[in-house]
């Protein structure tokens, strides 16, 4: 596949070299740097060989901004990394949201966050910043905001239509699972167009990344996400120990795994209680914290925190796990497999629920891939893509699991996608708790200054809610030059207008609720 | 405080207090909090809500997601300086008597999100609306949060529902 896309981008491209990267380093198989007149082209070609925009990402280098795309395909493992110069005193870029529209919302991130505006994007407003900004947050240099860009400031406006009427959705809102907005345009009962508001909980996560040193930005990552903040820790230290390089002891790995997926357990079972409440049955809500906290009962004493984890380190783990901690997770695990059949009377084969949520915010798979949804997301629309088979870390490679799969992608899929993920969680804990290997919990190579080399990497896992990237620039001194988050929530969170659209009010909550968001990742 | 003149004219199953007493009585014991959560913390906040920590023994499980219908906002977690407007507008749409109960270290102070050239985070949300209790921890945990409420409790009637721990420093 990789010499395929090499040979036929070669020859697309003419002139521009395409480069082989290591991958085992840097996270992509080629690279190649185009001119501003080829992105299209290049978009189209990878857009016909179905793959995906799995970032969009710009870097200030002073001298020029590099605008990183990184195509991604769910059927393979083949990565490729395009990069575009632009001037930093005129930044102005081709948009390709008309290939791939997920970069519509990237292209306004990226404008409101360096600048740089693009040609023929349709709609270039603030998606994050509120109206006292005045500078662009991610420039190396401080440049005050231009005057164009400041009309575009204001947020976003609803305009004047006919017959139609606006509804706040949010910010303050029950089933918005937090600080989102979305700006409804109604006709009626029915939903004609969907805008969401983001930024009610931006807390400068990357400008902190540039602040602080890799060990010092630890933190951060629990509270990024905070139902799944064991797979954001293990998606950076990943990260980090690949840039330099940092071995892992077994045990270690081994322990990441019951981990994380004890974390995606609790995760999971957060979302169903939520989602449920959504929908108007707040008693599996009462059950699901119930489990909740046995989980938190087993993580409590070896993480030492009850939510926003920070137990992974670099080269290993903080501390070393216990027989209680072996025994109460086998416990949990017979607990929890009884429940499911509780879970599957009280929610699965309920009648109201299943009419509910069946037949609505259907994803097709050409859909999904546009829009790059990832996760049990993607898998409920169809695509058998889970990163923790195709590029495994930590102990991955060795569980056994399958991947679920939904066959007409609609809310009911989404759940039920869910819930099988859940059972297979169960299987990898089992599996991972039999094989557990003795020895010690950190590598004893684990500098304690870190300075990687120069370089970028891009570095995915799967978190609970799907594709987790961190694309990393060094340069070589102890704090990140650059660190970009391409995170799942928001991502799955771009197909929700289209989504809405033509639907009641109401069943835009339920497919709100289906898409799992949590909102501080989303505005990071 | 002296009703001496009163006291003994009654039949002995009439019990006689000021009206402001009987009043913070019925409010301490209906604390109503409004369903608004901000971030990491509101998921203590839920758990402090649910099954194992129940809430309702304290006549506080009643979340009410209007401000107009609720007496206690609980701040739980980052105020951004998109948010303030929001935030302002809900405390001004509840009730008074109202109170407000800044839960975790960004609600009290801007937590770990305060540093040199940061542009978006309210470094501490009494800035914005009077703070009665603070409950400091990132999130705390559902024990700190009950203690919160014990503390407003005690703010409303001036005593505790039941002893504290002596405090050994």
């Amino acid at each position: 596949m990789v010499e395929r896309i090499k040979a036929e981008l070669g020859a697309t491209l003419k002139e521009t070299p395409v480069g082989e990267a290591d991958y085992r380093e840097r996270g992509y198989h080629l690279f190649a740097e185009v001119a501003s007149a080829d992105l299209l082209n290049v978009a189209r070609f990878f857009d016909e060989r179905g793959f995906y925009l799995a970032a969009l990402i710009c870097v200030d280098y002073k001298e020029y901004l590099e605008l990183v795309y990184i195509f991604s395909n769910h059927a393979s493992l083949c990565k490729v990394k395009i990069t575009l110069k632009i001037d930093p005193a005129k930044p102005v870029a081709p948009t390709i949201s008309t290939v791939f529209d997920c970069a519509y919302w990237h292209e306004r991130e990226i404008r409101e966050f360096f600048g740089v505006s693009f040609d023929g994007h349709p709609n270039m407003t603030y998606l994050f910043l509120h109206e006292g900004i005045d500078f662009y947050p991610l420039r190396k240099e401080k440049i005050p905001v231009s005057d164009e860009d400041k009309k575009a400031l204001g947020a976003f406006r609803p305009g004047e239509g006919e017959d139609t009427f606006f509804v706040n959705l949010g910010p303050q809102h029950p089933s918005t699972h937090g600080v989102l907005r979305v700006v409804l345009k109604m006709d009626g009962e029915y939903i004609e167009d969907a805008q969401p508001v983001l930024g009610y909980l931006h807390r400068m996560h990357e400008k902190m990344a540039e602040n602080r040193s890799y060990l010092q930005f630890l933190p951060n990552t629990g509270r990024m996400d905070y139902l799944g903040p064991m797979a954001f820790n293990l998606g950076y230290v990943t990260a980090v120990e690949r840039l330099c390089g940092i071995p892992v002891p077994d045990r270690a790995n081994y322990v990441r795994v019951i981990l994380t997926e004890l974390n995606r357990l609790s995760s999971h079972l957060m979302w169903l209680g939520a989602y449920l409440a959504d929908l108007g049955a707040l008693t599996p809500f009462l059950f699901v914290f119930d489990d909740r906290e046995e989980i938190n009962d087993i993580l409590e004493p070896v993480t030492g925190s009850r939510l926003t984890y920070c137990y992974f380190r670099f080269g290993g783990l903080y501390n070393d796990v216990d027989d209680a901690f072996v025994a109460g997770t086998r416990a949990f695990i017979e607990r929890l497999r009884s429940r499911f059949s509780l879970y599957e009377k009280l929610v699965g084969g309920n009648v109201i629920f299943t009419n509910r949520t069946r037949g609505i915010g259907v994803i097709t798979k050409e859909r999904a891939r546009k829009q790059a949804v990832s996760g049990p997301v993607l898998r409920g629309a169809g695509i058998p893509m889970d990163i923790r088979k195709s590029e495994p870390c930590a102990a991955y490679g060795e569980m056994d699991f399958d991947v679920p799969v939904g066959t007409r992608g609609d809310a009911l899929d989404m759940y039920q996608v869910r819930i099988r993920e859940m059972e297979n969680a169960l299987n990898i804990i089992e599996q991972a708790l039999a094989r557990l290997p003795e020895g010690p919990i950190m590598t004893e190579k684990a500098p304690r200054k870190l300075k990687p080399p120069k370089g970028d990497l891009y570095h995915t896992v799967e978190t609970p809610r799907g594709e987790l990237g961190i694309y990393i620039v060094s340069d070589e001194s102890d704090k990140p030059y650059r660190m970009k988050w391409r995170v799942p929530s928001f991502s799955n969170l771009m197909i929700f207008p289209e989504l809405a659209k033509g639907n009641l009010l109401a069943d835009a909550v339920a497919i709100l609720g289906s898409l799992d968001l949590v909102i501080p990742e989303i505005d990071r | 405080m002296n009703m001496s003149w009163i006291e003994n004219r009654f039949e002995e199953n009439v019990i006689i207090t000021s009206v402001d007493l009987a009043l913070n009585w019925c409010r301490k014991s209906s604390i109503w909090p409004m369903t608004f959560g901000l971030a990491c913390c509101a998921i203590e906040m839920m758990s402090t809500a649910m099954s194992r920590f129940d809430l309702d023994r304290f006549g506080a499980g009643v979340f009410r997601a209007t401000p107009r219908q609720a007496d206690l906002m609980i701040v739980s977690g980052t105020v951004t300086k998109k948010m303030a407007p929001v935030l302002v507008t809900l405390y001004e749409q509840m009730p008074s008597p109202k109170w407000v109960l800044a839960m975790g270290n960004c609600a009290i102070s801007g937590g770990p999100f305060v540093f040199e050239g940061q542009y978006n985070v309210i470094e501490g949300v009494d800035l914005l609306v009077p703070v009665d209790v603070y409950v400091p921890g990132c999130p705390p945990r559902p024990e700190a949060l009950l203690e919160g409420f014990l503390k407003l409790e005690e703010k409303i009637t001036g005593k505790r529902r039941f002893p504290g721990p002596e405090s050994r420093w």
